[in-house]
């Protein structure tokens, strides 16, 4: 099991190595990438807006439900926001991303696989990969870090709602402690989490529907496993990004204290 | 332009489709490969263009061993073939005379050129191409999804025309065709072959249409060559799957003619 995952993750990066070296290596044309950008972004957006304000509603009620018992309701909006951009967020976010614009993809190149359309661009003298895998795999890095920058604002909104509609607060005591939990090492965190999940979901998607073989079934299995393993590097990657970033983070502090 | 298979063995895991396959194509020949389903016809055919490669032998067109060549030296070579496959095969999100003019926008085609195509000249050969397989200006602007499956597999050939190959592969390129435009490509075929010296190789069931307008027949049975001859060789030939193959010619005299 775990070796099967090992070979996975081996593929999948030699996958995304092979697309960055193609997209750096040959001539490229902004056209089809803006294109895509647009399309990935528009079909993805009313999804993104919903779970986000969900996303931030609900742990906006987790969060009042503890700080009330401990009469701490001023810290809402800081730890809400925290949680959400740095956490919770890309994270819940990102799963619907890979059901919804993983899944597209992989179904769109398996089929394409799979019905020849691959090998007749390719006996056409032009490469696949740079044809139909580099604008796919830019566009959906580029859209997934907005639909995912665009999902934490409205998540924001979502939590903001619910401590005001339902929790009675002031809006104005909500956000004034935003900024003493949310700084920019959380945001960049965010950020950077987005971008690495953005990659996963692309990558893995466009490998696993690049290469599906076998009819329909084929391109049934592509777009299962794409989901299952986008799903699990996304899980392993927030492990191990958290991990990281709270030891750089540390270190940071460690040697502020030591210089003053 | 010459194909040569030179002790060709393609093997997927425990199964071997190709075994120690040899054979020839001379320039302007129409050849064609018959066999049984899953003998490795299709296999044949994408070996030529690099879509495949062999587990050991190699494969030749004309002087270049299309096995040794990376993706830009497999660019070129693709540029002088041109295949239609079993199935259409067509662009879905692009228009028929997107799909048609592909090949002709294609840098490396584009490079083979003096000077780029204008957009006119483009349509102009598109219109050409189409005409050529009985299709008219009507369908340019749909997508394939809105065209018949005959209409889609004559559009698929046009594409492959459309950039001018030397060499042209068809995988059961009349499947799925009425009688009449099966006997256009036919006629098509051999018209190429014989004004413009393209080499042709035809993956087929149709005996009736190989022995019309092909110059050799080659006859693939359990991943090895059972017979490679001209037409009235064929004819004569005693082995029983070729003469399984004559008797239901004989029984559905088929769509052929073309000569």
């Amino acid at each position: 099991m775990i070796t099967a995952i090992l070979e996975e993750m081996g593929s999948t990066t030699l996958f995304f190595g092979r697309v960055m070296k193609t997209a750096f290596h040959t001539q490229g044309n902004l056209q089809p990438i803006l294109k895509q950008i647009i399309g990935v972004t528009l079909r993805s957006l009313s999804t993104v807006i919903f779970a986000g304000l969900f996303v931030g509603a609900i742990l906006a009620l987790q969060f009042n439900q503890m700080l009330v018992q401990y009469d701490a309701q001023i810290f809402l909006g800081g730890l809400n926001t925290s949680a959400v951009v740095r956490e919770v967020g890309p994270l819940i976010i990102s799963f619907l991303l890979a059901g919804k614009i993983g899944a597209f993809t992989a179904a769109e190149l398996g089929t394409m696989r799979v019905t020849e359309q691959i090998e007749a661009i390719e006996c056409l003298g032009t490469n696949s990969i740079q044809y139909l895998i580099v604008p796919r795999l830019l566009a959906i890095m580029i859209s997934s870090l907005l639909l995912l920058i665009i999902g934490l604002m409205v998540s924001v909104g979502g939590a903001l709602l619910v401590a005001v509609l339902y929790a009675g607060m002031n809006p104005v005591q909500y956000l004034s402690s935003i900024p003493r939990f949310t700084g920019v090492w959380t945001i960049s965190c965010g950020l950077l989490k987005s971008v690495i999940y953005g990659t996963i979901v692309a990558t893995v998607a466009c490998q696993k529907g690049f290469n599906a073989s076998g009819g329909a079934r084929g391109v049934g299995r592509a777009v299962t496993t794409a989901a299952v393993y986008t799903n699990l590097y996304i899980v392993l990657a927030n492990f191990m990004t958290s991990q990281i970033l709270d030891s750089i983070h540390q270190f940071g502090e460690f040697i502020a204290r030591v210089l003053s | 332009m010459t194909i040569r298979f030179d002790h060709v063995t393609k093997s997927f895991g425990p199964k071997t489709i190709l075994n120690d396959v040899s054979f020839e194509v001379a320039e302007g020949e129409i050849l064609f490969v018959l066999g049984k389903s899953g003998m490795g016809k299709s296999v044949t055919l994408k070996h030529i263009v690099g879509v495949m490669k062999p587990s050991t032998g190699k494969v030749y067109i004309g002087s270049t061993d299309v096995t040794q060549l990376d993706d830009e030296g497999l660019a070129r070579i693709r540029r002088k073939c041109g295949m239609v496959f079993q199935q259409p095969a067509l662009l879905d999100s692009l228009t028929i005379y997107e799909n048609v003019s592909f090949g002709l926008r294609t840098p490396g085609y584009v490079r083979s050129l003096e000077r780029p195509l204008t957009e006119m000249e483009i349509r102009e050969k598109v219109i050409a191409k189409l005409r050529l397989v009985h299709l008219g200006t009507e369908i340019l602007d749909r997508k394939p999804p809105e065209i018949s499956y005959g209409m889609q597999k004559r559009v698929s050939l046009a594409r492959t025309l459309a950039p001018s190959p030397e060499i042209l592969l068809f995988d059961e390129p009349t499947t799925g065709l009425d009688p009449i435009s099966t006997r256009a490509v036919n006629q098509l075929i051999l018209e190429l072959s014989r004004q413009l010296k393209v080499t042709s190789v035809v993956v087929s069931h149709d005996m009736a249409c190989a022995l019309e307008i092909a110059d050799r027949i080659l006859v693939l049975d359990q991943a090895r060559i059972l017979a490679l001859n001209t037409v009235p060789e064929i004819k004569r030939s005693k082995i029983p799957l070729i003469q399984e193959f004559l008797e239901e010619t004989l029984q559905d005299p088929g769509t052929g003619g073309a000569r």
